[in-house]
């Protein structure tokens, strides 16, 4: 009993122990957990309640949208089809709404778009223009004659860096077409058995070369072709390409095939033979579709075509060489004709330039100067595109004043004129009126201002003194020696001049008698003295040869014999120089 | 239009690339196969007003099941099993092929065409080894590369099952 006792006590106690722990473990929860029960609550209510959840996602979309679009650009991706959609469902609702939003922006996209293709245009005819008549392009066209291709096909090959010509997208497992792309003009090839072999020999390759990474093939050389592999999860990027590419074109492939995994995982993952949903890939595999020329060696592709317009060009090209030609043939004229002006003297040039079609020249002519008009006839310039205006004026230099000199002095021709450090010289020898005027003249030409003549002879000095003699004989009166010294001194610098003017002189010689004795006797008395000084002047001058004597007698006296002073100067001869001829 | 990729398995010269060539057009040369050991041709059928695009993997025939190119397999909607009815151990290895190709697609169906049809006095097979095979629950078609007997039937057949899975 006690023992049964014993156990039921036992189990009381048990039981009691259980309960307590349990309502200890309640207690024990609620402490330490209550604050969290009560947080939990509120997490479940709003996880449950979509208003909330709204709420809060529009709180945060904004700055996600920002963080995602600044860290990559699959938001981008992913959203532009939803965004196409969106606008086609809303143009196709109502167009109104987006014609009003693209009007302002229309106007300058198509002038944008219009100037940039002009630009094109005038590129291209400029590439045409240079390259059409280069040796190269002469070149590359014997070589198409000579291959029979296209001369652009020649032209392409000669100048392609490189060209991506056909982009294969490839579902991976299956190695089916899902789409393919090619640049206009390439060979059709039938894509969708070139997909399954190159499939077949990427397998191959990867069969037969087994690397631990398991590698795959990325690159295949077919001549001038070269065929890049880029390897999916799902899909196969191949593009076909001619020439060298970089490799950051690789990188264009890696992220277009990354893009079409982003777009069309589903439909790769799910792919059971229909390729008609990845014709949407179209845009992203033309991306790849890049090429690049060699600028240097950019030909005239469109040369082979001789439009229209190249041919206004090129006449308007020829037009513009003749009009050059004519245009630099005038102005060389032109220039020669300024510069004879310029060196003529007693022209000065002040402007000479040409305007609206006409020559304008204007400056300083001295009346003694060439005619303008004449130098211009000789210049074979149009006379009347020629407009000129001249100043008048004195020029100041020697010839001019020589020139100026002479036709105001009027020299006999005994007188040589010079013009000497701005001073007038005069050589020879003239009659004393003449060298008084001269002297006067000179004085009133500022511009000469001084009047040399110390190699003129005035030929007062032989025609003016009287030898006097003795009455009734033909002998000097006592003192006429010193007066005959210098006559003869005066003859000699007269035959010096005469010498060095290459002139013949003749030096007459009258004899003269006073009114007293007889006419017969007066005659013979004026020879007798005429002929006593021309033998006197022969001993004194042997070279002097041209003497003449004129017995003048007393029918012509030298003056009225009033005094006996009178009648002394009749007993007298006189002297006259006249010039005979040139020697 | 909906792509399917076949593949032609069997034994060497049971005449796969001949079923081929009776089938198709070829572009690719025969040399393909010495090389790659994989030659693929295309087909276009009408089943009920809808195309079908066959893409045909015309696999070598090895000696060995071990040499099969696995990877050749992948992706296949179906493939044909060839063998030749002049040889009667070329059937048996269409069986150890089956077990092969089984591994890498489970789920597609197949064909098994005894080929050389018109050969009927080299015919060295009993109707009862066919019949074992159809018990297997595999469909048995008699073709004949040289005569195109079946050759259509056999194409056609396997393109209506692709599309029924």
């Amino acid at each position: 009993m006690n023992d049964s006792n014993g156990q039921g006590v036992l189990d009381e106690a048990e039981a009691r122990s259980t309960l307590s722990d349990e309502e200890g473990m309640a207690a024990l929860r609620t402490l330490l957990l209550g604050p969290a029960e009560a947080q939990i609550a509120e997490v479940q209510a709003r996880l449950a309640d979509p208003k909330r959840q709204l709420e809060e996602v529009s709180y945060v979309l904004p700055a996600a949208i920002a963080v995602r679009s600044r860290r990559d650009d699959e938001l981008t991706v992913a959203l532009a089809p939803t965004v196409a959609a969106a606008v086609e469902r809303s143009v196709r609702k109502d167009p109104q709404p987006l014609v009003d939003a693209i009007f302002p922006v229309m106007g300058p996209a198509i002038r944008k778009a219009i100037a940039t293709a002009l630009s094109g245009m005038v590129q291209s005819l400029n590439q045409s223009l240079i390259h059409s008549f280069s040796f190269k392009g002469l070149r590359w066209r014997l070589e198409a004659l000579r291959t029979g291709k296209p001369f652009g096909e020649i032209v392409l090959l000669h100048t392609l860096v490189y060209r991506v010509e056909q982009g294969f997208l490839i579902h991976k497992e299956t190695g089916l077409l899902l789409h393919q792309v090619s640049i206009a003009g390439t060979p059709k090839l039938d894509a969708d058995m070139v997909s399954a072999m190159l499939t077949a020999i990427q397998d191959f390759v990867h069969d037969s070369f087994t690397s631990p990474q398991g590698d795959q093939l990325e690159t295949l050389q077919v001549g001038e072709l070269t065929v890049w592999v880029e390897q999916g999860p799902l899909a196969v990027l191949a593009g076909v390409i001619r020439g060298n590419a970089p490799q950051d074109l690789r990188a264009v492939f890696q992220e277009t095939l990354e893009r079409i995994h982003l777009q069309f995982g589903v439909a790769l993952s799910e792919f059971k033979g229909d390729s008609a949903p990845f014709a949407d890939a179209a845009p992203l595999l033309e991306d790849c579709l890049q090429s690049r020329s060699d600028a240097a060696q950019q030909p005239a592709a469109s040369a082979r075509k001789v439009t229209p317009f190249v041919v206004f060009v090129s006449m308007l090209l020829v037009a513009l060489l003749v009009w050059g030609f004519f245009w630099l043939r005038d102005m060389r004229r032109w220039d020669a004709f300024v510069e004879r002006l310029r060196s003529e003297p007693g022209i000065v040039i002040t402007d000479a330039e040409k305007r609206g079609g006409k020559y304008w020249i204007s400056g300083l002519r001295d009346p003694l100067a060439r005619d303008p008009e004449m130098i211009l006839q000789e210049s074979k310039i149009d006379p009347t595109a020629v407009v000129s205006r001249w100043e008048p004026f004195h020029s100041l230099s020697p010839e001019f004043l020589l020139a100026r000199a002479k036709s105001l002095l009027e020299p006999p021709n005994t007188v040589k004129l010079n013009v000497q450090d701005g001073a007038l010289e005069a050589e020879g020898f003239a009659l004393h009126q003449w060298v008084v005027e001269t002297r006067r003249a000179v004085r009133l030409l500022p511009e000469l201002g001084q009047f040399r003549e110390e190699k003129l002879l005035d030929l007062s000095r032989i025609e003016d003194p009287l030898l006097l003699f003795e009455l009734d004989r033909s002998e000097l009166v006592p003192g006429q020696q010193d007066k005959l010294g210098l006559l003869v001194g005066n003859i000699e610098r007269l035959q010096a001049q005469a010498q060095r003017l290459h002139m013949n002189v003749l030096l007459e010689i009258s004899g003269h008698t006073d009114g007293s004795g007889t006419e017969v006797r007066n005659s013979t008395l004026s020879q007798e003295r005429a002929q006593a000084i021309s033998a006197t002047l022969r001993v004194l001058l042997p070279v002097w040869s041209n003497i003449t004597i004129r017995p003048v007698g007393s029918k012509k006296r030298l003056r009225d014999e009033v005094t006996e002073a009178d009648r002394a100067t009749n007993r007298s001869v006189t002297f006259k120089v006249v010039v005979t001829d040139a020697q | 239009m909906i792509q399917k990729k076949i593949c032609m398995l069997g034994t060497f010269a049971v005449g796969k690339t001949s079923l081929v060539r009776r089938f198709v057009e070829s572009i690719y040369s025969d040399e393909y196969h010495t090389t790659v050991g994989v030659k693929i041709d295309k087909k276009v059928v009408q089943l009920d007003e809808q195309e079908v695009m066959l893409l045909l993997w015309d696999i070598q025939g090895e000696e060995s099941v071990q040499d099969l190119r696995r990877s050749y397999l992948r992706g296949a909607a179906g493939y044909l099993l060839v063998a030749d009815g002049t040889r009667r151990d070329t059937l048996y290895r269409t069986r150890a092929i089956q077990t092969v190709v089984q591994d890498t697609v489970a789920l597609a169906p197949f064909l098994l065409l005894i080929n050389k049809s018109d050969l009927t006095e080299a015919w060295s097979l009993e109707e009862r080894e066919i019949e074992e095979m159809k018990d297997k629950g595999w469909q048995v078609i008699r073709t004949s590369a040289k005569t195109g007997v079946g050759v259509e039937e056999a194409f056609l057949t396997l393109a209506q099952k692709m599309l029924e899975t």
